[in-house]
């Protein structure tokens, strides 16, 4: 027997200890037979090279390698495992070897080189058990009916060492969860409770997509010592947990769902204090802080028109004050946010999209680095060609506060079955302030090549 | 030897008897308008539900072949069908996913689960003339499944034919407007039944401007579970030059499929 099939029977093994909970089924030899019989490898192989236009350099030239293993277990059991070897012969994005303090240490990637990063992306068991699916592990859970920005599709967080560049499935940091699914005639309650304290990693400082706009960075002011402490990261199992409820309901064409969040926000607030003498100094000190979003979304088709929607509110969310005098630079309201869009796909082959994101904070607070109420814009239009072998799309985000944006037209082509290439731009427009005009000098021009193993 | 004098007599009425009934039988298939002989389609049996793997090959004008391994599973709810679609292979398309209900008097509801986004899409069902994920076949091809849509045409009956040696009906199904025959995508469609086991052996279509546009033709038809079942469909697009042609194979419809496989969470999670 191989070492990988010694691997597999061990895991087998730890699968079935997994699964004796609630099948009090030991595995026999016959068990392990099936298993192997049910086991599914899949890979993809991925070459990424971006240039930069404005820099006139290359932002990355990566390689990832991202193999699937699949295990159907007896009684409708399953087992996933993702895994992601990458390597990045630029080193812009994460210059260096990051602190990953953000993820929590079983979360985090294995850094081999400054180049190099291994990550057990996905790792979940699921059962089904009576009424009740149960899906425990490394996971990613998505809520929300929007594209290409984020309402309701919070309960993972995101990796932004490309800002929001990369692919949200991709971007979007697993976490270890356990996810349950009951089944309520045509309803289903899906209960979570996440105790991986695992935020969203944020580019460091020099790194090309570091964020600077002051809607999220407070700026130090000039002849003053800056004193960054360290994160005050939750860290206690149950308490520091998070827990979140969906209910999904399909009623007379609607699709429904209410959704419930009680997490940390995965951005620490920058509460700063300045210290006067005869060498000012401002202290700055990080604190992930909790909130409570309850929301809901919906959707329906009319002849050629998709309607769908989130709403969410949020309490206790914090927000920069540029005002050095303000006691500790940050204020505190709640958030109201909103996403319609409609989808049109009245010629063939053809889709057209647009959304509006619009969020207005309940407290009257104008001091605030950002306005109370935020509009966003996304228009999205992609035609199919030669029996979808040729996909050609762009996508258009425009801030209607701020002026800036971002345009993504994208070109890919279906070589082969298991090969595809494409083709894209990245722009930037705007105003450095402003949370896309910020990266205005990142421009660029991007390729791939994608292979199915 | 009276004995077999009667038995001889008795096989004699028996034969005479039969080859009256097959006789007044065919005279009043004969008979059929092109309506009656659509809604003796529809009224075939396909079994309440059926689980199938189908094989997709997309063939262009080139020769290039692309193909997809999927399974599928349908099922009746009354005069509600529903049907979802699981992509298997290759790599790049595996766990996507298509759900629809078929409902007989309002549009339907269909869903799509793309994998790259993690996400259930609603898809509007009015698209039922756009191709579906790729092939040949439109949504609304699909959604039938060798069934006709009798409340979108008009039908008449112009002849009869030999296809694949057996007796046919050759059928002119018009659509009813511009609207449904905009929607559809056909400006005409010419089916051929078969008049035994009534079955489509063969569908040219034309598009709203009259041009060729399809033929679709049914292979490999034989019996299942006692249930009449097509193994090979094949398109041939004559505008494009592009071929599809679906290959069913594990066809099982006396196992019965639950529910639950007919929902968004089945759709997400895939086989």
């Amino acid at each position: 027997m191989s070492r990988l099939n010694y691997t597999v029977v061990w895991l087998s093994h730890v699968l079935m200890i997994f699964s004796s909970i609630s099948f009090n089924a030991w595995p026999s030899e016959a068990d392990n037979e099936k298993i192997f019989s049910n086991i599914e490898y899949s890979a993809l192989l991925e070459t990424q090279w971006a240039y930069g236009i404005s820099r006139k350099s290359s932002q990355k030239l990566q390689f990832i390698y991202e193999p699937e293993i699949n295990i159907e277990l007896p009684n409708n059991q399953k087992f996933t495992m993702i895994g992601r070897l990458r390597g990045d012969i630029e080193d812009n994005l994460e210059p260096g070897n990051p602190s990953q303090t953000e993820l929590s240490p079983i979360s985090r990637r294995a850094l081999i080189g400054d180049h190099i990063d291994l990550a057990l992306r996905e790792f979940y068991y699921e059962a089904a058990v009576g009424d009740t699916y149960l899906t425990l592990g490394k996971q990613q859970i998505v809520w929300g009916q929007a594209d290409g920005l984020k309402l309701l599709d919070v309960v993972n967080p995101q990796d932004f060492r490309e800002f929001i560049l990369d692919d949200f499935s991709r971007s979007r940091i697993p976490l270890w969860t356990v996810n349950t699914e009951l089944s309520i005639h045509d309803t289903v309650l899906q209960l979570i409770w996440i105790p991986d304290q695992t935020y969203h990693a944020l580019p460091e400082s020099n790194a090309l997509y570091a964020f600077t706009s002051p809607l999220l960075v407070p700026a130090a002011p000039s002849g003053v010592d800056l004193n960054l402490q360290p994160v005050d990261k939750p860290n206690r199992f149950f308490t520091d947990a998070d827990y979140g409820a969906r209910l999904t309901s399909f009623v007379g064409g609607w699709d429904l769902t209410l959704n419930y969040l009680y997490h940390y926000n995965d951005i620490p607030v920058l509460f700063r204090t300045l210290t006067s003498g005869p060498q000012p100094t401002v202290t700055i000190t990080p604190r992930y802080e909790r909130s409570h979003l309850l929301g809901g979304t919906f959707s329906n088709a009319f002849g050629n028109f998709v309607l769908r929607g989130e709403v969410g509110y949020s309490t206790d969310r914090y927000f920069l004050v540029p005002d050095r005098d303000d006691r500790d630079g940050v204020n505190k309201s709640d958030e109201l946010a909103y996403v319609i869009g409609l989808d049109w796909s009245g010629i063939e082959d053809t889709f057209l999209s647009v959304q509006l994101f619009q969020s207005h904070l309940v407290d009257n607070q104008p001091e605030l680095a950002r306005d109370k109420v935020d509009t966003t814009l996304t228009f999205l239009a992609r035609h199919n060609f030669l029996n979808d072998h040729l996909v050609a799309e762009v996508l258009w985000i425009q801030s209607a506060n701020n002026g800036d944006g971002l345009v993504r037209p994208k070109i890919s082509y279906e070589w082969q079955d298991n090969f595809k290439i494409w083709a894209g731009m990245d722009i930037f427009f705007g105003d450095q302030t402003g949370l896309f005009g910020q990266f205005s000098s990142n421009d660029r021009l991007a390729v791939g090549i994608v292979w199915g193993l | 030897m009276k004995h077999k004098k009667n038995l001889f007599n008795q096989l004699l009425v028996i034969s005479i008897s039969t080859l009256i009934w097959v006789n007044l039988a065919l005279a009043e298939s004969d008979q059929l308008s092109g309506l009656e002989i659509a809604q003796q389609v529809n009224a075939r049996d396909e079994g309440e539900a059926v689980s199938r793997n189908l094989v997709m090959e997309m063939i262009d004008r080139r020769g290039k072949k692309r193909v997809r391994e999927t399974r599928g599973f349908r099922k009746y709810y009354g005069a509600e069908k529903r049907t979802i679609i699981f992509y298997l292979q290759p790599k790049n398309v595996r766990k996507t996913a298509f759900l629809t209900y078929d409902y007989p008097q309002v549009d339907d509801d269909q869903w799509l689960y793309l994998p790259a986004m993690r996400k259930v899409r609603r898809i509007s069902s009015s698209d039922r003339g756009d191709y579906f994920l790729g092939t040949d076949f439109t949504y609304e091809d699909i959604k039938k499944e060798g069934k006709l849509g009798i409340e979108d045409y008009t039908w008449r009956k112009i002849g009869e034919e030999i296809i694949d040696d057996h007796h046919s009906y050759i059928v002119e199904a018009i659509p009813i407007n511009d609207e449904v025959a905009k929607e559809l995508g056909y400006g005409k469609v010419i089916y051929s039944v078969d008049s035994n086991i009534w079955m489509v052996r063969q569908a040219k279509s034309w598009d709203i401007r009259g041009n060729a546009l399809k033929t679709v033709h049914t292979r490999d038809i034989y019996q299942v579970q006692n249930i009449w079942t097509a193994h090979t469909l094949e398109v041939s697009n004559h505008k494009t030059g592009h071929n599809t042609r679906f290959l069913f194979s594990d066809i099982d419809y006396s196992t019965g499929v639950t529910d639950d496989v007919f929902t968004q969470q089945s759709l997400r999670r895939g086989l």
